[in-house]
């Protein structure tokens, strides 16, 4: 019973994520994202987003789009330092996976717009 | 007084509770607001897949203790299995909920999410432990591995578990929660390596005689260095065999059950060449240091006033020979003993004494020879059989193929009890 609930559900794990990967590789990149997105501001790569690792020069990338949040940090209801792990690096898994009674709730979401400078270029 | 039936049911439910308790908390504790539904259902499948990860360590911990509160180490494994399997089913939904989540976002960002070369090293960390548990059960369920090979691929399970957490670490930092988790895991891995396989928790034994009475089996009388262990009839021990004069032991601990036990603390062990340490066992002499573990196993222990039907399978006659040693039969009972050969079935002698002078005993010997027994045949030689209480004890194809047989003659499913000689 184990052994076949093992089989099955890995094979369709694997199955899901090539169906995935099949979907980026044939669906066409949608074209507003792209003029938009220049309209929207500069691009930055990871390695500049590296450079500003600091409390007070603290840069993060979020699903896509970077932020400074220097100005923010001193605000930041948790600890600073849960933060500060996260300047100069690509931050979408910590700020999504916030749980309960920690502050990633919608208003976080619509603090963030203020903060943005840009988008981070796909390597 | 017929006490099998409720003890059995409190403990069914202890085991559920306690495999069910951490991971309920820890979902409510962690249950994310404000998201979108298949992100928090990613963040659920998460905590959930982690806790049961945890309690699935916790159930493999071989501790007299907490063996008893789950009513043995026979269901702790099953609900290990059960916690695991549960576990990976939840942790493969965890990433590719994500992905949902991201495809109603945008198409291109499901694959982003997944690939672990758009991502950064937490996100790989949490493959790995992926493929790591994937490959372990792949190994305990695919192919059926020599028991030490199998044992080697089972660790990877145990990184996989130690990669998941080090993933949740380095995402959310000093969650009090997480590291409530990571210490029990590590709590949990520890006493098994440490105290349970390297024998830290057990007791000095030194053998005092080996008796050889049928070819392939050997019964070591056991004496206690220090403090004996409170063994009773019915139970296991963990036994490592050391070094003697002419002996060297594996080094590794086997499950054994007693097949006597004497007031003055010493045990007995009758072992049955089945494999390369076992088969090694088979050259021990007196004088050979012993270490023991335990005593595990509830087999035997709170039988029902109901008259006894006992089924022995081949060296499966150790615990029943250890009953019948300790005192005569207060009631009624029939053992049922079936081995290959004659000459291969172990206290056979021993076993008629008691049936020619217990009056309570009846012995049924039956040589099967190749071919499995003919149970439908030998079930109808027992009087009343419904109102028996069933004890079994064998290799695991015996006991599975008689099981339904006693369904169909009424018995009572609590009121069959068995111990199968194997662990994985
Ligand atoms: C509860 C219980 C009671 C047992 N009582 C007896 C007994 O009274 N007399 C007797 O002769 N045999 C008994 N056995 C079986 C005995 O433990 C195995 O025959 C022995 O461990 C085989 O080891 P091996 O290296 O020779 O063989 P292998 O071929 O390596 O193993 C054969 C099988 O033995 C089990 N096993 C092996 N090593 C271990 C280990 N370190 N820990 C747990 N299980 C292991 C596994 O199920 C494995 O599939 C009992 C087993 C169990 C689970």
């Amino acid at each position: 019973m184990m052994r076949k609930l093992f089989i099955v559900s890995t094979l369709l794990f694997w199955i899901a994520v090539a169906g995935f990967w099949a979907a980026d590789v044939w669906l066409p990149e949608p074209m507003g994202e792209g003029t938009s997105a220049t309209a929207a501001g500069k691009h930055y790569t990871l390695a500049e987003l590296a450079g500003h690792d600091q409390a007070d020069d603290c840069w993060m990338a979020i699903d896509g789009v970077v932020y400074d949040f220097s100005a923010y940090l001193p605000q930041h209801p948790a600890a600073p330092a849960v933060m500060l792990a996260w300047c100069g690096k690509e931050a979408s898994q910590a700020f999504h996976t916030k749980t309960k009674g920690r502050p990633h709730s919608n208003y976080a979401s619509q603090l963030l717009p203020q903060y943005r400078l840009g988008l981070l270029r796909g390597e | 007084m017929n006490k099998g039936p409720g003890v059995q049911w409190r403990r069914r439910f202890t085991t559920l509770a306690l495999t069910l308790i951490l991971p309920l908390a820890v979902v409510w504790w962690a249950f994310p607001e404000g998201l979108t539904p298949w992100r928090s259902a990613a963040i659920v499948t998460a905590w959930a897949g982690t806790a049961l990860l945890v309690v699935n360590l916790l159930l493999m911990v071989r501790q007299p203790h907490l063996a008893r509160l789950l009513g043995g180490l026979e269901p702790a494994y099953l609900w290990h299995h059960r916690s695991g399997m549960a576990a990976y089913l939840l942790l493969l939904s965890h990433p590719l909920t994500l992905a949902v989540d991201g495809w109603f976002e945008a198409p291109h960002r499901a694959w982003e999410i997944l690939a672990p070369w758009a991502q950064s090293w937490p996100v790989w960390l949490g493959w790995l432990a992926l493929v790591l548990l994937m490959f372990g059960l792949a190994t305990t369920f695919a192919l059926r591995l020599p028991y030490r090979r199998w044992r080697g691929f089972h660790f990877a399970l145990g990184l996989g578990v130690v990669f998941g957490l080090a993933h949740v670490y380095v995402l959310l930092g000093e969650v009090i929660l997480l590291l409530l988790l990571i210490v029990l895991a590590l709590l949990a891995l520890g006493w098994r390596l440490i105290a349970s396989d390297l024998g830290v928790a057990s007791l000095p034994y030194r053998v005092s005689q080996v008796t050889r009475q049928v070819p392939g089996m050997i019964e070591a009388t056991l004496t206690p260095a220090a403090t004996a262990l409170a063994v009773t009839p019915g139970q296991f021990v963990l036994v490592a065999f050391g070094d003697g004069t002419h002996f060297r032991g594996c080094g590794e601990y086997h499950p054994f059950t007693v097949s006597g036990v004497a007031e003055d603390g010493t045990i007995s062990l009758a072992i049955k060449s089945l494999g390369p340490c076992s088969q090694h066992i088979q050259a021990m002499e007196p004088g050979v240091r012993v270490r023991l573990q335990g005593p595990f196993g509830t087999f035997l222990q709170e039988s029902a006033m109901a008259p006894q039907l006992w089924v022995a399978g081949g060296i499966g006659i150790t615990p029943f020979i250890a009953a019948l040693r300790a005192q005569p039969r207060t009631r009624h009972t029939t053992l049922i003993y079936l081995f290959r050969r004659a000459a291969d079935a172990a206290f056979l002698e021993e076993l008629t004494d008691y049936a020619n002078n217990d009056p309570h005993f009846i012995l049924h010997a039956v040589e099967t020879g190749k071919m499995p027994a003919d149970f439908p045949h030998l079930l109808q030689q027992v009087d009343e059989l419904a109102q028996h209480e069933v004890n079994i004890c064998g290799p695991a194809p015996m006991v599975n193929a008689l099981l339904p047989h006693l369904g169909k003659s009424g018995v009572d499913p609590e009121m069959i009890h068995y111990e199968r000689f194997d662990f994985r």
